[in-house]
């Protein structure tokens, strides 16, 4: 989920990691995807019809209690691991101002004493390293030392061991709130690391959006700076390097802003949003068995990044005294909103394996252990002004000073705060604009990757200033947008232009149209007079989110056998947004057969013999020019589950893969079938081409070609030899990598992939078999190959999904309460795979967008959630009643074509909500708020 | 707050008295409001006023009682049920039709401190008894409060009450027994604290009107100034020095406890709920302390807490016991701990439970039945709802849980029976 | 290994189960998972908040009730009959799905579910609900009204519960008796 990690390299760790470890990782799947293919309805042959699934590929495990989840799995579950099951909880430091003394367990008695007690000057001695996808990225230790002050409230002190549950269990129920059992020394000197980055991206048009840029991030540079305390120290303006040219350009902005004249209304305001935590209902957990003798580390874990779990749990263990034979990580079913992309927990499991004695031990947060250590949600402090033309009522400039806050380990919060400012312009064109980010570090829980993702809050403060900013104009809001909005081919803040067609236009008109907007005021002055002590409102929230990393790999295989029968094996997983789902019902839409066997989740691909350092954010031309002659290099080998990233960038593996199959193989084999018999059979008297073949009710056909069975088509491609499997690897760094291939009796292809593999079928001469070389298939060197050049990563995004929401509200005067009547919202997200699930995710994201807006909040320190005494009592989740559940509605726009490709929508549908409600309030009651969320208190103070 | 008992008192004194006419013209009445109340306030003092007004308003907890639940603000309407009817409270927002929009200074002044207004006699639920004790300045600042809200259009509802008490003017004679012209809470020799603390507790937060039982007369029984009274089957307690004691309060945990709404000795619930939410939270530190002093007969503050001893358990048989103990972890342990001592801002200890320490059971052996709604308290604590078990525990074992509760860590006798639970259910 | 146990028969999804020795103070819900490797009870909160661990109580009289399992001593189900979501559906012999119940059925073919952590704690307090309704019918009117008061309890983080609440009015709308005129 990060678009720029700042001059950070992975090199030192891949020379420590380079122990070439075999790893093995495959989605749990055994019992639960048997009855998922044996339950009736059988999602068999009948699972979609007309191209629509009849429900989720997962649905019926999930319905009937069946073992998705890690959490449900226990050692007897796992083929041939031990029975026996072993448990263990950790004690955390709830202060940072003293050193840690180590644990008095004297509560527990002998009886309840742990099997085993890890302690951080263990892992010292066993050479247990800190795992880092970059220095300092989890941090220094994994446990505070003793004798050292934690580096952040909630972190690990120490970590106990249990070979069986019930002890365990009466043992954590009685440590757990006790305030002695953590000893705590002398005060201490402060262990939290410094600022954690700054970056600023300033652009300034050469007069009209079409012309190019005087300056831009794309054009130029990103502009970097280093700390004085916590004051980001920019390079000083000047006509030398493109950073002092940058700084040159932020100071003409400057100047403009502080000469305004009266023809210009300069707005400046402040806004803060909290701390959040994404209450992933399932809490993280991981289950580890380390095999003594062969080395085998055998894990079961919760996360949304399982390639990265297995590769850094390998470099853990590098040095160490634990010999490693191989990583067999299974994944379940999970859920985290981005707060299981690399998070630290899975690497406290592994510990518990390791230290396990030969025993699987299972390391499961409860709820307060998860508000104690999860990755929270950033809070940022945000400085903005706009400078709006009152005669067109078009922006000349905005800025904006953002600093978040990452907490006490680094993860990915300078990606999060740059994020961030490249969204803080919203859908608006900015012929000025100068947005940078301060990424500061304090005693805090960790922050890292959340929904929304840095853009919730920066782009929900643009919309709600812009509301108020309309008013100061006295513009009508949505004649402002509409003067404002973003339109095709014009530029974003990083001087990019981003991808297609931009709609804002055509959501803004039905936003326009809405009886909500239309009769608001009508409805106000009725609504009021009928209940008195109540204030109505309606408010408006446009906005647009960027999905993908800047650096998206993925890989699929689609395979057939003589009988037709399909299997699709995939690196997506499921995390609950139904990618499993959508990736089978994309490869059956374009071949016309649905898979009869799924494999996500899938990170193992011998046919796939790809090299990386994976450092696709990093590397400089030069360096990647020279690489990409290694036919086997690939800047990245797979992404994350995250970032909105599955129906677009995953879906693209897909699609290319079925896409290919379709040209090398069902086209030929089709063909050869029409045309058999006398002349040149059925096809001769018709001109058939190519773009003339259909796939119509599961059948090919072209033109007035007889249709063909998937089945028959497949048994004479496996007769003819051709191509009956295919594996791809896609690469996007804001644009698709490309690259041309020699076909064995083909000749050269190109698609939009990186690496190719092929099988070919049972009638395939022997030499071209000869070739299946790489577990039974011909892993094809690529004969060309064009990626993305890498001035591309300051684009900082070119892809994006728009969403807009409408929402009608109440404020009760005497209560301060905040209640939603009904909202409506509007999504453009290209074709819609499964439109069931784009609505769900409409419906989700407007119920988090709206617990953030009214209710979710979280003190930073001492009295915050690091206290371990956090749960959804303190911690208010939107639940039905506080959504408008009977009430709301939505819309998606209309796709431009049936080749709109489908966009990730799973963040951006949570924010248009938070302004739209704001602004809402301020309809209401006349008041503007500036912080986040709207508390009865905050809004009762407003009206006292 | 409801005055069910109150009302009922007030029947037989109406109806008793009716014949004698003199009284019944309120010739006897006697109005505490001074002659140069009749001067109306000037636009800028209103304006002053109604800024102090605001904090005086609050601490009389006049809100509580004019405003039902999702309601207009100071619109009224909140009912209070009696056995002889329903009378409902009246909009006290400036509302010129419905409200006091009209009510001239000296109107509202008689209303709150002899329980005359502008149309007729109050019903004794509006605590003139004790607003009565209210300085001139004190009800001029909330005449000026109430007059700068904004005017609520909402009816006020027509009373169910029977002939005779519908004849509002039978009052007289609950006045004349009831109200004393002694309007004085200074008392010499005694510290500012002490004295501030006084008007506080009799005055403006009118304590003893639930916490002082009544007399036959029901008036506010002085013998037992507020040693504990019954409302609506809830006990009242004892909030005298000896009674907060007993509670396991200290003077420094009182007052945070009225601040907070929260301590060791438990959360605040039913109507002492209300009294935090809309009153007491937004007390100043010097009113808290007043109040707590006065309680605690102090002319100051302690430096430093002192807990009160705990009480010394007291055995219960061992079938008692094991009932108890099997109930206790089926439904209480998971939330309340194996030993009682709660979770922090989750749920509250119970092996310091001020309710496992009253000599009555009647208010645990109801929370053990019907739970307690979720609640939000001051600051950042909540409390999710407390389940209650009637569904779960039969008579006899909600009896045994009680009293090997009581017992242990309240040190209170044994005594419930399974009968006394079964009419509460 | 002397921690104080008693023995505990109950009937689970209509087999019986027991007598097991129990740790006297363990909660149900780490019975079900520990001891029966019944997982679909889900740990949300722990503390009987967001009633994803909640359980059919299928009572004497043969009324249903939605029981915490979190919060609930494993002990105090001594006896008693309880239905899990495992048990909703209908299973052949070898325990494989032959027919899902109705409000799961509603469930999957609305897409009410995207992560499905919190699912069984819906399957259960639908199920109990329109057993509800089955004995004291609502008008038509209160329909909405009667759901959200019987689930808004439960807590979901993935759907914004749009998608479980219509799934149980179409059910309730469909299946006769539930709705009076």
């Amino acid at each position: 989920m990060s678009d720029v990690k700042t001059g950070l390299s992975r090199r030192g760790f891949l020379k420590a990691g380079a122990a070439g470890v075999a790893i093995k990782i495959s989605l749990l799947s055994a019992p639960t995807q048997a009855e998922l293919i044996e339950t009736p309805p059988r999602p068999g042959a009948d699972w979609l019809s007309g191209g629509k699934p009849k429900y989720r590929l997962d649905a019926i495990a999930k319905v009937t209690g069946g073992k998705t989840f890690t959490r449900d799995y226990r050692a007897r579950d796992l083929e041939g691991w031990p029975k026996e099951q072993a448990h263990a909880f950790m004690l955390h430091a709830t202060r940072v101002d003293r050193v840690f003394d180590g644990v008095d367990l004297s509560l527990l008695g002998d009886e309840l004493k742990p099997d085993r007690l890890v302690l951080q000057e263990d892992l010292v001695a066993d050479g247990v390293a800190m795992p880092a996808p970059w220095p300092g990225f989890y941090g220094d230790v994994f446990f505070v030392p003793k004798g050292q002050t934690a580096r952040l409230l909630g972190q690990p002190v120490a970590m106990l061991i249990y070979h069986d549950f019930a002890r365990y269990d009466a043992a954590k129920r009685k440590l757990r709130f006790n305030d002695k059992v953590v000893r705590y020394g002398a005060e201490g000197a402060s262990t939290t690391p410094g600022p954690y980055g700054a970056a600023r991206y300033v652009r300034i048009d050469g007069g009209n959006p079409d012309a190019d840029d005087r300056y831009s991030a794309l054009k130029d540079t990103t502009i970097r700076a280093g700390f004085k305390g916590i004051e980001p120290q920019w390079p000083a303006a000047g006509e030398g390097d493109a950073m002092a040219r940058g700084m040159a350009a932020a100071a003409e902005i400057e100047r403009e802003i502080a000469t305004a004249g009266d023809d210009v209304l300069v707005l400046r305001r402040s806004y803060s949003t909290q701390s959040a935590d994404a209450s992933a209902m399932e809490a993280d957990n991981g289950n580890v068995w380390y095999e003594r003798g062969t080395g085998v580390l055998h894990a079961l874990v919760a996360t949304q990044s399982p390639h990265e779990v297995a590769e850094l749990a390998a470099h853990m263990l590098a040095k160490s005294k634990f010999p490693l034979g191989s990583i067999d990580l299974r994944i379940g079913y999970t859920v985290g909103y981005g707060t299981k992309d690399h998070a630290l927990f899975p690497f406290f499991c592994v510990l518990a394996g390791l230290y396990g004695e030969g025993r699987p031990v299972r390391l499961a947060n409860d709820r307060y252990e998860q508000f104690q250590t999860a990755l929270k949600r950033h809070a940022f402090q945000m400085e903005k002004v706009m400078v709006i033309d009152r005669k067109t009522g078009k922006f000349r400039a905005m800025t904006g000073r953002y600093q978040n806050d990452g907490g006490g380990r680094e993860n990915f919060s300078v990606s999060v705060g740059t994020v961030g400012a490249t969204a803080a312009q919203s859908i608006y064109y900015l012929p000025k604009s100068d947005f940078s980010a301060a990424i500061l570090s304090s005693r805090a829980v960790d922050a890292g990757s959340m929904r929304g993702y840095g853009t919730l809050q920066t782009m929900a403060a643009t919309e709600m200033m812009v509301d108020e900013a309309a008013e100061a104009l006295g513009l009508d809001p949505m004649e402002f947008r509409r003067r404002n909005a973003l339109k095709s081919g014009m530029k974003n803040s990083q001087g990019a232009i981003p991808s297609g067609a931009l709609r804002h236009g055509e959501i803004l008109a039905k936003a326009e149209k809405h009886p909500l907007w239309v009769n608001r005021q009508k409805r106000k002055a009725e609504f009021e007079a009928n209940n008195p002590g109540k204030k109505y409102g309606v408010g408006y929230g446009h906005v647009h989110k960027d999905y993908g990393t800047g650096a998206e790999a993925a890989l699929c295989a689609l395979e057939f056998d003589a009988s037709g029968r399909l299997k699709l094996s995939h690196v997506a997983h499921e995390i609950g947004t139904g990618a499993t789902t959508s990736q089978a019902v994309m490869a059956a839409a374009i071949l016309g057969k649905q898979p009869d066997e799924t494999v996500f989740g899938k990170v193992r691909w011998p046919q796939m013999p790809l090299e990386t350092t994976d450092e696709p954010y990093t590397l400089s031309q030069e360096e990647e020019d020279k690489r990409m002659a290694n036919p086997r290099w690939t800047p990245s080998f797979t992404s994350p589950m995250s970032a909105s990233n599955s129906v677009y960038y995953l879906g693209h593996a897909t699609r290319e893969a079925a896409r290919a199959l379709v040209e090398l193989t069902v086209w030929p084999a089709a063909r050869s079938l029409w045309s058999r018999g006398i002349g040149g059979g059925q096809m001769a008297p018709e001109a058939v081409r190519r773009e003339d073949l259909r796939v119509v009710n599961g059948k090919v056909t072209a033109a007035a070609m007889q249709p063909l069975p998937f089945a028959e088509v497949a048994a004479e491609a496996h007769r003819l030899g051709l191509a009956t499997g295919i594996t791809v690897h896609s690469f996007n760094r804001w644009q698709w990598a490309e690259a041309e291939f020699e076909l064995p009796g083909t000749g050269r292809r190109r698609f939009a992939i990186d690496a190719l593999a092929l099988k070919y079928g049972d009638g395939a001469p022997a030499e071209r078999k000869a070739l299946m070389t790489q577990g039974g298939w011909h892993f094809v060197e690529r004969a060309s190959v064009s990626y993305p050049p890498t001035q591309r990563n300051n684009a900082g995004v070119t892809y994006y999904a728009p969403m807009a929401t409408l929402a009608e509200l109440v404020v009760d005067t005497g209560t301060g309460e905040v209640s939603l009547l009904s909202h409506h919202s509007i999504l453009e997200c290209g074709n819609q795979i499964v439109p069931e699930l784009v609505s769900g995710q409409i419906q989700g994201g407007l119920a988090m967008g709206i617990g953030h807006a009214l209710k979710e909040y979280l003190p930073l320190y001492e009295d915050g959630p690091g206290d371990g005494t956090w749960n959804w009592n303190r911690y208010e989740l939107p639940t039905s009643n506080d959504v408008a559940v009977w009430k709301q509605t939505a819309e998606v726009l209309p796709p431009l074509s049936d080749t709109d490709p489908p966009k990730g929508m799973a963040e951006v549908v949570m924010i248009a909500v938070v302004p739209a409600i704001v602004n809402g309030v301020a309809h209401a009651i006349g008041k503007r708020f500036y912080t986040l969320p709207l508390t009865p208190e905050r809004i009762k103070e407003a009206l006292a | 707050m409801a005055r069910k008992l109150l009302l009922a008192a007030l029947a037989v004194a109406v109806v008793g008295a009716l014949g004698a006419g003199a009284v019944f013209l309120g010739l006897f009445e006697r109005s505490v409001v001074a002659k140069e109340i009749e001067q109306p306030l000037s636009a800028e003092q209103m304006k002053t006023l109604a800024k102090r007004g605001a904090y005086v308003a609050v601490a009389a907890d006049c809100y509580a009682c004019h405003v039902v639940k999702g309601g207009a603000p100071w619109a009224g309407g909140l009912p209070f049920e009696t056995p002889l009817g329903t009378i409902f409270s009246t909009n006290i927002s400036p509302d010129k039709e419905h409200g006091i929009g009209n009510w001239t200074r000296a109107e509202f002044h008689r209303a709150v401190r002899d329980g005359v207004g502008k149309h007729g006699h109050l019903y004794p639920a509006m605590p003139y008894a004790s607003y009565r004790k209210l300085t001139a300045d004190d009800v001029d600042a909330v005449y000026a409060f109430l007059m700068s809200r904004e005017p609520m259009k909402v009816a006020n509802r027509a009373n169910h009450m029977p002939f005779p008490l519908n004849i509002r003017q039978g009052l007289t004679f609950w006045n004349l027994v009831n109200l004393s012209s002694d309007t004085k809470t200074e008392v010499a020799g005694r510290s500012a604290l002490w004295n501030r603390g006084r008007y506080l507790t009799d005055a403006l937060a009118h304590c003893g009107e639930c916490h002082t039982p009544r007399n036959l007369a029901m008036g506010m029984k002085e013998s037992a100034y507020l040693q504990g009274s019954e409302l609506e089957g809830v006990i009242a307690p004892d909030i005298t020095k000896a009674g907060l004691t007993r509670m396991g309060f200290d003077p420094l945990v009182f007052a945070s406890f009225m601040k907070s709404g929260i301590s060791a000795q438990g959360a605040m619930t039913n109507q002492m709920f209300e009294v935090v939410h809309f009153s007491t939270q937004y007390f100043t530190a010097g009113d808290l302390a007043a109040m707590s002093a006065y309680l605690f007969d102090l002319d100051k503050l302690p430096e430093s807490v002192t807990p009160p001893a705990p009480p010394k358990p007291v055995a219960v048989s061992a079938e008692v016991a094991a009932s108890a103990r099997a109930s206790y972890i089926a439904v209480c342990a998971s939330c309340h701990g194996i030993d009682g001592q709660g979770i922090p801002h989750v749920v509250v200890p119970l092996a310091t439970n001020a309710s496992l320490r009253l000599a009555d059971a009647r208010n645990l052996n109801k929370v053990i039945l019907t739970g307690i709604p979720a609640q939000r308290f001051p600051g950042l604590e909540r409390m999710q709802p407390m389940p209650g078990f009637a569904g779960q525990l039969s008579d006899q074992q909600v009896a045994d849980l009680s009293n090997w509760l009581r017992a242990s860590w309240g040190g209170q006798q044994p005594t419930v029976t399974a009968e006394e639970v079964k009419r509460l259910r | 290994m002397t921690i104080p146990t008693k023995q505990l028969s109950l009937t689970i999804n209509d087999k019986a189960v027991g007598p097991i020795d129990v740790p006297e103070t363990m909660m149900m819900q780490d019975f079900l998972y520990e001891y029966l490797n019944l997982t679909g009870s889900r740990m949300g909160c722990g503390q009987g908040i967001c009633h994803a661990c909640t359980v059919v109580l299928e009572k004497a009289d043969g009324s249903l009730e939605e029981m915490r399992t979190c919060i609930t001593g494993a002990h105090w189900f001594a006896g008693r009959k309880v239905r899990t979501v495992e048990g909703q559906a209908k299973r052949d012999a070898n325990g494989a799905i032959t027919e899902l119940s109705p409000v799961q059925q509603a469930f999957i073919e609305h897409f009410s579910f995207q992560c499905g952590y919190c699912t069984p704690g819906f399957v259960t307090g639908a199920t109990v609900l329109l057993d509800q309704l089955r004995r004291n019918p609502v008008k038509r009117e209160a329909l909405e009204q009667a759901i959200s008061e019987a689930l808004d309890r439960h807590i979901c983080r993935c759907t914004g519960y749009v998608r479980y609440f219509e799934a149980v009015r179409d059910l309730a709308l469909k299946t006769p008796g539930l709705v009076k005129a």
